[in-house]
């Protein structure tokens, strides 16, 4: 199992995928924070609610981003057929699909870190310059690294679970983006009282930042644990019932 | 045409080292079926420690869903296949009993030879050591640093060959080897083959290439429309003079285009 985990996480190090994926949610985050931060009038950027609406760009990219190499760990294996001998040296696919889980949600975490970081540190100073008072106290500086770490690192083995079901690399990263950016702002929108119970909700509640709109930290935190637990699971027996492509 | 060997292996040849009696390799009534089509059709054949054994028929004829089914890759829809005398998941440490190659292109273009190699190694809990020598021996260590996309046909084949090496395996399983291989590297490749079951160890290898299968295998095993059309030693298949692809034509119904 270590020897499997070690190279699984080896695989995530030795492609420049990854490092371009993180470059590129590091661009957006930068982008989108300072357009928010930097253009938005003063008096839109005064309330609570409006600078959460600054912050939480990082927590959905980097959920986004998690979501993404967590589902490339095994579309991006089907795709280039190294999952062919992936499964010749290691033929118990179970083991196999557990590493991928741990690891997809390390590497998830260590995205999310970053993007709510980023977030957090370059909107405030962006606030800061505008000379708008930052309304967050410390409890919030707290809970939002936590919850981008945590909403990430569940977010890895829920893309791995839909890339495994999936299959298809293109079909599963669109999938998963236009879920995110997508599906669920207009069910936020149109039908608030299910929107809040969807993944990409249930990942934003986990930083505390929006408790109107959203569920309690605690119980976003556990029911994308659910989601997460649903999805790999359901991949992990569909790739271990079907035959490898 | 000569019958395959129909006994059932028992326990004991479970850790046969490859050089001695029973087969290694076991298909019975193995059978693979895709919606209407029947890939492979009550397969039944046994492979014997130490031989280099050639794996015939068209394109289409089930050779690769075989090789699959015998690598665990595929389940069958009926019959069984298994490899010393287990069903491969289910051996121990399959890295360091079997080598397979079936694609020649299983790589991540973004990756580099020595890293794939690594990948696989740690996951099999093979020394780094390992990973270079069997660079080395494939005369990848020049280029092992490079990204896979920028090597040719041939330097993948060969890179496919070191990571089925890497566990020093007792059975070699090779789907078409020689595909993109210069004349001098198809000459390696058969010297190579030879030297590794004259160390009682087994191959199996599909191939189109009749010519350069006559020269390089033991055993035949012919099949066409995942059907049995032969299986015995090439001197059984070859006498009364006839040459190999003379008798492959009139098996598999190919003799003209």
């Amino acid at each position: 199992m270590s020897g499997q985990l070690s190279a699984e996480l080896l695989k995530h190090r030795t492609t420049f995928t990854n490092p371009e994926l993180f470059l590129a949610m590091l661009g957006l985050v930068l982008l989108a924070v300072l357009l928010h931060g930097l253009a938005l009038p003063v008096d839109r950027l005064a309330s609570a609610s409006d600078q959460v609406q600054v912050f939480r760009f990082g927590l959905l990219l980097g959920v986004l981003f998690a979501g993404l190499v967590g589902a490339m760990s095994i579309t991006g294996e089907i795709r280039h057929g190294t999952i062919r001998p992936t499964f010749l040296f290691a033929p118990r696919r179970g083991r196999v699909m557990a590493s991928k889980i741990v690891a997809g949600g390390l590497v998830g975490a260590v995205f999310g870190l970053v993007a709510v970081g980023v977030a957090v540190g370059v909107g405030s100073a962006a606030l800061a310059a505008r000379g708008t008072p930052i309304t967050l106290d410390g409890g919030d500086y707290t809970l939002l690294p936590i919850g981008g770490i945590t909403a990430a690192a569940l977010w890895g083995p829920l893309g791995l679970g839909i890339g495994a079901l999936l299959r298809n690399q293109v079909a599963t990263l669109t999938a998963i983006f236009l879920w995110l950016f997508v599906i669920e702002n207009l069910l936020i929108d149109f039908v608030p009282a299910a929107g809040k119970f969807a993944p990409g909700a249930a990942a934003a509640a986990i930083t505390g930042l929006d408790p109107d709109r959203l569920l309690a930290p605690a119980v976003g935190a556990l029911l994308l644990a659910g989601y997460a637990a649903a999805a790999a699971t359901a991949g992990t027996l569909a790739t271990l019932r079907r035959d490898v492509p | 045409m000569a019958s395959s060997v129909d006994e059932r292996p028992s326990p004991s040849l479970a850790r046969t080292d490859g050089s001695v009696g029973g087969p290694v390799v076991v298909a019975s009534s193995l059978s693979k079926r895709f919606g209407d089509l029947l890939a492979v059709d009550e397969l039944t054949f046994a492979l014997r420690g130490g031989t280099v054994t050639g794996f015939l028929g068209p394109n289409g004829a089930g050779k690769t869903t075989t090789l699959r089914l015998l690598l665990g890759l595929a389940r069958p829809t009926a019959g069984e296949a298994l490899v010393f005398g287990r069903r491969y998941r289910e051996l121990d440490d399959p890295a360091r009993r079997v080598g397979a190659v079936l694609e020649s292109n299983d790589f991540h273009p973004g990756r580099s030879g020595r890293d794939h190699l690594r990948m696989l190694a740690v996951a099999a809990g093979i020394s780094r050591a390992r990973v270079e020598e069997m660079l080395e021996l494939v005369e990848l260590e020049r280029v092992a640093g490079r990204q896979v996309k920028t090597y040719s046909l041939g330097m993948r084949q060969r890179l496919g060959l070191a990571a089925a090496l890497l566990g020093d395996p007792e059975l070699l399983i090779l789907d078409e080897p020689a595909n993109g291989l210069d004349p001098a590297g198809v000459q390696w490749l058969r010297r190579f083959l030879r030297a590794f079951a004259e160390r009682g160890r087994t191959v199996l290898v599909s191939s189109h290439i009749l010519a350069e299968v006559a020269q390089t295998v033991d055993e035949i095993v012919i099949i066409d429309r995942g059907r049995l059309r032969a299986s015995g030693t090439l001197a059984q298949l070859t006498e009364r003079g006839r040459t190999l692809e003379e008798v492959y034509l009139e098996l598999t119904g190919g003799a003209g285009l």
